[in-house]
């Protein structure tokens, strides 16, 4: 028997629900023993404009998404034109009867450019330019509209509430209907999506039964869908697996000033200053919560996490790119005063304001280039959910140890994707501490007596010292003096020969796969769990391919990549950019250059079946650089 | 035992290469001086500065301190604050670094009211780049280092940092180091954030603001003894926060220097946190443990985010 494999699109207005439908539908197929994979969509907006998710369900756990969707619910018309083409032969679309009357025309929240492309798309097709020509599409394409009554079957259960809001439970509710699965499963998804409104659980219960009741009555058949035992397991998003990492790895203070895709953590981090300990704690530990601080701009949320490491505490801060521009400053000063300080970078479209909600992968070169003068940084990248944690926990070790700022680069697509994650290990990482200073009568903040370049870290509070942006010498006062001058810079930028030395090359680069593959993809990022399901799917076809997946440039393991890429037969370099910048990092740091790309900067996340049929073309030599398109 | 006074030498012994005659002198003697009057402990005080002839500070003192970036010195001082409330902590910056570079800063930090001090030099100009106008240079005042006179009109810090909503706003002038001193421990005895604007002659750039031009004008608040500017009830609060105001205002011939509004009843961030996180001022962030004894986290995550659990 195949397995299941679900791919679904919820799609609606923004402010229509469709994470409180998102939820529930997880919820629903967690409980029956599934896994799930689910990036939102959304535009830069509150209300009204075209937002969706896109799910994949598995058994085993989906590491990507692809098009076509075998369902679809339109919880406007919007949905219905704007994923034309998402849709699969067979595939089965669920909207509501009194779209029937809605005109193109009259689709005030589809942008005109989009329009543009929709109405030439119907055109070129003869098709009309309303709901009857969309839907004449999708049955010539051999999918299957289904029209259902959303007021009527919303207000025979529920007559008090404007029906508008109770779509997106109905939208759901048919899915999983329809899906064939077991009722008492949506229940308890409707629980878990509004646990915080406890007041509307009853109504929605109620929009449930009533979806499956059509379902039944309908003339689909749906078959029922097979259960398995169900683990424990959090459903998280990068931004929350990201704040669950840097809480278990000692963060005590966190700063921030609002930014898509990144204020989702600081916010969740807010909700949670008052941390709970492990139970099993017999030792005496000095313990309260975390402080987090919404700042008046990044200028403000990057000095003032600096300001707090002075007196010892574990501090971060997160932003976006425009964000991480006005912190370059205060990062430079932190590389210059030795400053641990974890920054979390969520990319999104740049350039400027660019794609404020969409994906991009274009402040790689950025991140190692920040700030001015020349001094130590790392940077270091996650690509799924158990890397957001972990490496979470690393960056405030690495920061701490080697005293200097460590940028821990995500992008929007994983800053927003869903997936269920079955364990956290607490052990996995351990907690490393910045060196201690025992001398606290005649400290040296900046003591050369080190081979390390690592002095010990006095604090606020415990030792008297100074520190200032100007050159230094050990105390900590200004000097311009030469031969102080040179000694310090070499103190400073030794720390990364040490950390280059000390980190395991694991947390560096990993390459998965067979190492005579045929194809070697490089990536970063997101795109790390979709490759290694393009991997499996070309495997299925015959293709051989390995994935040599970066995750530190900086340091870089240039040898380890150099030896790799060296015995490599078709190189594809896969990031979210236009200029390939992690191709552009290997031929800097070992003189390999990358000719074949698949790159997408349309601000969506990448799909299955898009990489596949790029590399394909890439192998039969029918281009040598591929720019993806799907999404909507 | 409680430590002598001269147990504690507050200078550093780092040479001071302020122009002679400059204003921050007199700062340095009314910080020092106060920190003495309250036998405080080096370590218990920090200071923090930006960029200019008033980011030096630090250097000069026996306290830890951090000379920072331009404009930046009141989020390093909220950050420090903040990760271990128990410091007394101190910005030194000029009037280009907290009203012009760093103004939004200054601004904010009267909404959260951490608790910290804040100095604020003004000379009216920015010396160290040579006399440029600063903030609170007048419309149309021509001092030798200008090429014409000035273009901008000039801000009012009193009146800023009580619109801000600082508890404690003070003048203070660098040659009144007695009363400056004064300032400057009722500011740190005070719970909320505190500014205290200490005017300041540059001898090498202004040559309007001179030393006698201060002396001819300056008079002290407190003189008055029916000048209670201290509301330690919410019913006081409106009539002396107006009376604070209109003397902001008063500036020309006669510029009062003192106290001009003291509020004890604003709650500081550090208290409205401490509602938050139970035992925040026992173990600030600067004092937890973040790990047991064997190196591993001591936090719970699963019962901490616990909403994102499926089972």
């Amino acid at each position: 028997m195949q397995e299941t494999d679900i791919n679904l699109l919820v799609g609606g207005p923004q402010g229509g629900g469709i994470d409180s439908a998102a939820n529930m539908i997880s919820m629903a197929f967690s409980l029956a023993g599934y896994n799930i994979y689910g990036i939102r969509e959304y535009h830069s907006n509150i209300k009204g404009r075209h937002s969706y998710i896109h799910f994949r369900i598995m058994h085993k756990r989906p590491k990507s998404l692809k098009y076509p969707v075998d369902i679809m619910v339109a919880l406007d018309p919007d949905t219905l034109f704007e994923h034309m083409f998402d849709v699969s032969h067979n595939g089965k679309i669920i909207y509501d009867t009194s779209f029937d009357k809605f005109e193109l025309k009259n689709a005030r929240m589809i942008t005109s450019d989009t329009m543009d492309r929709i109405v030439n798309e119907l055109k070129s097709r003869n098709l009309t330019l309303d709901i009857h020509g969309i839907l004449d599409y999708f049955r010539s394409v051999g999918a299957m509209p289904i029209a259902m009554p959303f007021d009527k079957l919303i207000n025979n259960c529920v007559p008090e509430g404007p029906a508008t809001r109770y779509y997106n439970t109905l939208g759901a509710g048919t899915t999983l209907a329809i899906l064939g699965l077991d009722i008492e499963h949506a229940y308890e998804g409707i629980k878990y999506a509004f646990s915080k409104k406890p007041s509307v659980v009853d109504s929605n219960l109620k929009v449930i039964q009533a979806a499956y009741d059509y379902v039944d009555k309908s003339e689909i058949k749906p078959e029922v869908l097979k259960t398995y035992p169900v683990i424990p397991r959090m459903l998280l998003t990068g931004n929350d697996a990201v704040s669950i990492g840097k809480l278990m790895g000692g963060l005590r203070f966190q700063t921030y000033y609002p930014i898509t895709p990144a204020s989702d953590e600081s916010t969740l981090l807010e909700n949670h200053e008052d941390i709970k300990f492990l139970e099993n704690e017999t030792e005496n530990l000095k313990k309260a919560g975390l402080v987090v601080v919404q700042c008046e701009d990044e200028l403000s949320a990057v000095n003032m996490a600096n300001g707090a490491a002075l007196t010892g505490a574990r501090s971060a801060t997160a932003t976006s790119g425009p964000g991480f521009s006005l912190m370059a400053e205060g990062i430079s000063f932190a590389g210059m005063t030795e400053i641990p300080v974890v920054i979390t970078f969520y990319q999104r479209g740049g350039p400027s304001t660019g794609l404020p909600t969409r994906n991009g992968q274009a402040d790689l070169l950025f991140a190692l280039n920040t700030g001015h003068g020349e001094f130590p940084k790392m940077v270091i990248s996650s690509g799924d959910m158990e890397e957001c944690i972990y490496d979470a926990m690393n960056a405030l070790n690495y920061a701490q140890k080697y005293q200097m700022p460590v940028i821990h680069l995500v992008d929007k697509t994983l800053a927003n994707t869903m997936d269920l994650v079955p364990e956290i290990d607490i052990k996995k990482v351990k907690i490393e501490k910045y060196k201690d200073n025992n001398n606290h009568e005649n400290y040296k903040r900046y003591d050369l007596k080190v081979d390390d370049g690592i002095s010990p870290y006095g604090v606020f509070g415990k030792d008297i010292f100074w520190m200032t942006g100007d050159e230094h010498n050990e105390l900590g006062h200004v000097t311009e003096d030469t031969s102080m001058r040179d000694k310090m810079m070499e103190k400073r930028m030794r720390k990364l020969l040490v950390a280059d030395r000390e980190i395991p090359l694991e947390d560096k680069v990993i390459l998965y796969g067979n190492k005579d593959a045929e194809i070697t993809y490089v990536t970063w990022g997101s795109q790390k769990s979709l490759l290694l399901d393009v991997i499996d799917e070309l495997n299925k076809d015959g293709i051989s391919a390995n994935l040599l997946y970066l995750k530190m440039f900086e340091p870089f393991p240039s040898e380890y990549v150099e030896k790799v890429l060296k015995n490599s037969k078709l190189i594809i370099d896969v990031e979210s950019n236009m200029t390939g910048q992690a191709a552009k990092v290997i031929r800097m740091n070992t003189g390999i250059g990358i000719n074949n790309f698949i790159l997408k900067y349309n601000g969506r996340h990448m799909t299955l079946d898009e990489v596949i049929k790029s590399t394909k073309r890439i192998m039969n030599k029918e281009l040598e650089m591929a720019v993806l398109e799907n999404g909507s | 035992m409680e430590k002598s006074v001269e147990k504690y030498n507050y200078r550093s012994d780092i040479t001071i290469d302020w122009c002679p005659g400059c204003g921050d002198f007199g700062i340095v003697s009314a910080v020092t001086q106060a920190l003495a009057n309250m036998k405080m402990d080096p370590k218990d005080v920090v200071a923090l500065s930006g960029i200019g002839c008033s980011g030096k500070t630090p250097h000069y003192l026996n306290i830890a301190g951090a000379h920072t970036l331009h404009g930046r010195s009141i989020p390093y001082a909220v950050g420090v604050k903040l990760a271990n409330p128990k410091l007394n902590v101190l910005v030194m910056g000029g009037d280009g670094d907290l009203l012009g570079i760093g103004a939004g800063h200054l601004v904010a930090e009267g909404r959260r009211n951490s608790g910290i001090v804040v100095l604020l030099y003004n000379n009216a100009v920015y010396g160290l780049t040579k006399g440029q106008a600063a903030p609170t240079m007048p419309l149309g005042e021509k001092v030798k280092s200008i090429p014409r006179p000035n273009m901008f009109d000039k801000i009012n810090p009193i009146a800023l940092a009580m619109a801000s909503g600082y508890s404690f706003v003070a003048r203070g002038f660098s040659s009144e180091i007695k009363q400056l001193s004064m300032l400057i421990e009722r500011a740190m005895k005070h719970k909320g954030s505190s500014v205290i604007e200490i005017l300041q002659p540059c001898p090498t750039y202004n040559d309007v603001n001179t030393l006698d031009w201060f002396r001819k004008r300056v008079y002290k608040l407190e003189d008055d003894k029916s000048w209670d500017p201290v509301v330690n009830d919410k019913s006081e609060e409106d009539e002396k926060f107006n009376r604070g105001y209109d003397m902001s205002l008063k500036w020309g011939d006669k510029i009062p220097i003192g106290i001009f509004y003291e509020n004890n009843t604003v709650p500081p961030f550090t208290e409205r946190l401490s509602k938050i996180v139970p035992d925040y001022l026992k173990y600030p962030p600067s004092d937890q443990d973040v790990s047991d004894k064997d190196g591993y986290t001591i936090v719970d995550p699963i019962k901490t985010f616990i909403e994102k659990e499926i089972e």
